[in-house]
């Protein structure tokens, strides 16, 4: 009762203890990590030696390389691609589970599958899969387009985000699911009644009801697809040509590489601000349009 | 309702649809591999067909080749130990956390700090921290399961102080009432009711460290201290065209992976949607 | 308000840190790091770039370790070992000796002050003096001191199937024109002339590396570097004749990885494939009755202009993060050796930079003269300055023609862009 009209309650001197050390090392190796990147994306330092201040230098060279700007291109299609692609279709697949089908649980459990599998190996296994399966196939069934393998094409961008989509359709359909599963059958019932019927009763009712879901599926997949690394490092090691690197693999391929520690230090730093940025916009955006549909 | 349970009219063709899309796309690849991995290299002709015999000598080789036990060892510890310090401590700040930053601004800037360091993706830190572990003496199995705690900080925080915030307050006051100090509050009262959103960090952060690839491969140089993910890469080149052993050697790293999921499949959806939705 | 505060917080520390770093930048600390096994032998890490030849290294390594008592030296072989040997390098954590080839990764490490200095060391006699002299043209500012010693040394060129050559009595081409000519011949009789692996986008560069050199015009690499000459002016034949050979490769030839072809070369499925020596161990491999031998690629039509490209495959440096250089001189000093280097030579198909040992295998029969003679060419893209993604910009070349872009015009916008990107490193 008093305690409403207390200033602040005092901090008892344990809570410190629990959270002061923490932060500390977060800080230590977190933050001073990022900080140094920051710091050395000024500076030509090659990872090693001696090292001068360049002031923008880097971040010049950014926007005038070409290298760079077909990497940025690459990375941000293939992030829209999957975003939209992943959200697309594992809300499809989650108002499929959502009917009343026999054996529900075993396929829920099957499609869950691959987000338990580490995306190098599914990466190789596929690699062998567009490599030699799908090209054997091609060639007895006599269609040129699928006789070659995809990986080595200008296509090859789409093998990468097929396999993606296939693992990150796991997670997302399994938040729509539950997001599903809290819609009330009633309220299908009354707009029933209403005459609402398929996808007009889809997006009046079922969308804006799972709209929270659709926030945090949208927000976590555009992230991790704009940082796509595993994949790629295993199945085409950023080709052909530079067709799919990805600004991740061009950070590790170059950063260690000849005399570029400090130049891609300053592409990590433009990485870091799109992500923030995008992540921000996202949320933003989702918010207002989920408390408008509310 | 639950009489009726009987008269449930099944909606069979998305039942059919739902299990052909399955076979072909899940089920298919997991196909292929098993078949190759206990195909004989004269097998495969064929490679959808299955084993005119199965080679189990496959699994033997790769098992040898790429020194299982010892990167099966390395990778074990570094989930296990993960796991368990993750759990004792993150969930221990997160409560810190959020039982005080309403009125604390040091706590607030704490939370603001953990959460608003989620946006930074390893790549960005990744250059200088490689250099940094190294200076540490860091870049062993040791050092990156101690980076795996601190780098999980943002994520589990997030996650966790959601939930305390729905734990009522009184149960501290009254534990304080009887004497027990915060942390005694914490590990005896308050740590116990946190067991679901426990269970969805568990299982987040047991994915994250085995199926790990890009820290391991930055981190750890020394063949020793490689992990499986890691080993499968580095000897990408050396199984050249082997792919049974290729493919058997795939499969050793997802048995295990594999094994969890059967018998704790329910209970690992629930809990990964769970925690992303509460998040 | 958050992010302001944010913002500011960060500034501030940016600030803080640079004020830190600013004191510890410019010293190329050095640890020396010293392994002890636990009976107290001396453990020294033998890093290996050349996944090919694991098995002869540790072989030779098996052999030095049960020859005395001191020390013991311990094989690594990591995949990707030329971005694991840089990564160790910014984390100054390289290992005591280093195995590999003369190309950009050495002269990356050896700009870098990496390695120590060997050239007093008594080994040096039993080495051949124009391998030393590669080397030193690779070391900064032309330096002529031993920072390695160069063991094996490879062939590049055209890697051929004798026995689908003779069933078609097909000679040895000697002209670029001989070269399409047999191709025509070839793939009238129904057989696939090249098999080209461009999924790994390494072996595009081969043949580059094979007529470049030989229609470049002299002192190309340091006209470059002063910016008299471009890509543009001088090596449009060069991707004229690169097209040509595509033409006659299989159909897949972006598509199909370093392994897949090694192991179709090896069944027969196709006449030819350019790429050095080590390929011919992958392709043994997959099958030891083959009958394969190599001839210097026909670059251009004037028979007596064409080499074939050598350089140096394997060299070994002592590090200065070595724990006991003289103990790793000493495992040198054994590896040079006559009969260790001759068994490096026979199981690789190598030749040896050692003086006295003879490759005499038939798989490289056909460059062995000009080797011996020292006709030879070494590797283009050693010269070209580290980070300059050559196969990167061959490989896109190769993706836009099955693009349906124009000859002409590809090859002039590859070339264009091959100039920008050396220039913009050479800047730097």
């Amino acid at each position: 009762m008093n305690k409403k009209k207390a200033r602040k309650p005092a901090v008892n001197i344990t809570f410190y203890v629990m959270v002061i050390p923490f932060i500390v090392l977060f800080f230590i190796f977190h933050t001073i990590p990022f900080l140094q990147g920051i710091f050395y994306s000024f500076t030509d330092w090659k990872g090693y030696g001696i090292w001068n201040t360049v002031g923008l230098r880097n971040y010049i060279q950014l926007f005038k390389d070409p290298a760079m700007g077909q990497t940025y291109w690459f990375t941000m299609k293939f992030a829209v691609c999957a975003t939209i692609l992943v959200n697309v279709l594992s809300l499809a697949l989650a108002c499929g589970l959502n009917t009343k089908i026999k054996f529900k649980n075993t396929i829920k459990a099957i499609y869950f599958l691959p987000y338990m599998l580490g995306t190098l190996i599914i990466g190789f296994v596929f690699n062998f899969i567009f490599g030699n399966v799908i090209p054997q196939f091609g060639a007895a069934l006599g269609i040129d387009a699928l006789s070659v393998n995809i990986l080595g094409t200008n296509k090859a961008w789409l093998g990468i985000l097929f396999v993606t989509v296939w693992q990150s359709m796991a997670f997302n359909t399994m938040i729509y699911l539950s997001g599903l599963q809290t819609v009330d059958r009633d309220v299908y019932e009354a707009a029933d009644l209403d005459g609402a019927k398929g996808f007009q009763r889809f997006r009046k009712i079922t969308f804006p009801l799972i709209a929270p879901f659709f926030t945090i599926n949208m927000v976590l997949s555009a992230k991790n697809f704009l940082m796509v690394f595993d994949q790629i490092m295993a199945m085409t090691g950023g080709g052909p040509g530079t067709s799919t690197t990805s600004i991740s693999v061009l950070i590790y391929k170059r950063g260690f590489d000849g005399g570029q520690f400090a130049y891609q230090s300053a592409n990590a730093v433009v990485l870091f601000l799109i992500i923030a940025a995008i992540s921000i916009f996202q949320l933003k955006i989702l918010e207002k349009r989920e408390a408008k549909m509310n | 309702m639950v009489t009726n349970k009987k008269n449930i009219k099944y909606n069979w063709p998305m039942t059919i649809l739902l299990i052909l899309l399955a076979a072909i796309f899940i089920l298919g690849p997991l196909y292929i591999s098993v078949v190759i991995a206990l195909k004989d290299p004269s097998d495969m002709a064929n490679v959808l067909a299955w084993p005119e015999k199965f080679r189990l000598q496959n699994f033997v080789d790769a098992w040898n080749m790429t020194d299982y036990p010892r990167k099966f060892g390395n990778t074990f510890f570094i989930t296990v130990i993960n796991l368990v310090c993750t759990i004792l401590t993150n969930s221990m700040v997160a409560y810190a956390i959020t039982r005080n930053k309403d009125h604390s601004r040091l706590f607030r800037m704490a939370y603001y700090y953990f959460v608003s360091a989620m946006f930074i993706p390893f790549n960005v830190i990744m250059l200088p921290l490689v250099k940094q572990a190294s200076a540490f003496h860091m870049d062993n199995i040791y050092g990156i399961t101690f980076l795996y705690i601190i780098f999980g900080l943002p994520m589990n925080t997030f996650l966790y102080t959601g939930f305390v915030k729905s734990l009522p307050k009184a149960l501290d006051e009254a534990a304080y009432i009887d004497g027990c100090t915060p942390f005694q509050t914490f590990y005896r009262i308050i740590f116990p009711l946190m067991k679901p959103m426990s269970a969805t960090v568990a299982i987040l952060s047991f994915m994250w460290t085995w199926n790990d690839f890009s820290m391991p491969l930055v981190l750890l140089s020394e063949e020793k201290n490689q992990t499986l993910q890691l080993a499968q890469y580095v000897f990408k080149g050396q199984f050249n065209t082997q792919y049974n052993l290729a493919f058997a050697s795939y499969l050793l790293v997802l048995a295990p992976i594999l094994l969890v999921y059967i018998f704790c499949q329910k209970w690992i959806i629930s809990g990964v949607t769970s925690g992303a939705v509460k998040a | 308000m958050k992010l302001k505060k944010a913002t500011a917080l960060m500034t501030a520390a940016v600030m803080g840190m640079s004020l830190l770093a600013g004191c510890s930048g410019g010293s190329a600390e050095t640890e020396k790091k010293e392994a002890k096994t636990k009976d107290g032998k001396v453990e020294l890490e033998f890093l290996s770039t050349k996944p090919e030849s694991k098995d002869t290294l540790q072989k030779l390594v098996d052999a030095y370790n049960g020859s005395q008592e001191d020390v013991v030296i311990k094989l690594t072989q990591p995949a990707d070992a030329g971005t694991v040997l840089k990564t160790r390098m910014t984390k100054n954590d390289l290992p005591d000796i280093v195995a590999m080839g003369g190309d950009f990764n050495y002269v990356e490490l050896q700009s870098a002050g990496a390695f120590i200095d060997l050239s007093e060391e008594d080994f040096l006699e039993n080495i051949n003096e124009s391998y030393m002299k590669m080397l030193f043209q690779l070391n900064k500012d032309y330096e002529e001191k031993s920072y390695g010693v160069p063991y094996a040394t490879n062939s590049s060129g055209v890697i051929y199937n004798k026995d689908i050559f003779e069933e078609n009595s097909i000679e040895i081409p000697e002209t670029f024109s001989d070269l399409m000519d047999a191709c025509e011949k070839l793939q009238a009789a129904g057989v696939t002339p090249f098999e080209l692996t461009f999924k790994d986008a390494w072996t595009i560069l081969p043949t580059w590396n094979s007529i470049a050199p030989v229609l470049q015009p002299e002192n190309f690499y340091t006209d470059k570097k002063e910016g008299k000459v471009t890509f543009a002016d001088t090596h449009s034949e060069v991707l004229e004749k690169y097209l040509q050979i595509v033409n006659y490769a299989q159909q897949d030839y972006m598509g199909t990885s370093y392994d897949d072809g090694n192991k179709k070369f090896a069944a027969g499925e196709a006449a030819m494939m350019v790429n050095g020596s080590w390929a011919i161990t992958e392709i043994k491999k997959a099958n030891p009755d083959i009958n394969v031998d190599q001839f210097k690629f026909p670059s251009s039509d004037d028979a007596a202009k064409n080499k074939v490209t050598s350089g140096v495959d394997v060299l070994f440096g002592i590090t200065n993060s070595c724990g006991d250089a003289d103990a790793a001189k000493d495992f040198i000093r054994f590896m040079v050796k006559k009969e260790n280097a001759q068994t490096y030579a026979d199981e690789q198909f190598a030749f040896s930079a050692v003086n006295g040992v003879e490759q005499n295998d038939a798989t490289v029969a056909g460059v062995k003269e000009d080797i011996e003679a020292g006709e030879v060419v070494d590797f283009p893209d050693h010269y070209y300055p580290a980070g300059l993604d050559l196969s990167a910009v061959l490989s896109n070349f190769f993706l836009e023609k099955n693009n349906g872009k124009e000859d002409a015009q590809n090859i002039t916008d590859t070339l264009k862009q091959l100039d920008t990107e050396y220039d913009a490193l050479n800047v730097q």
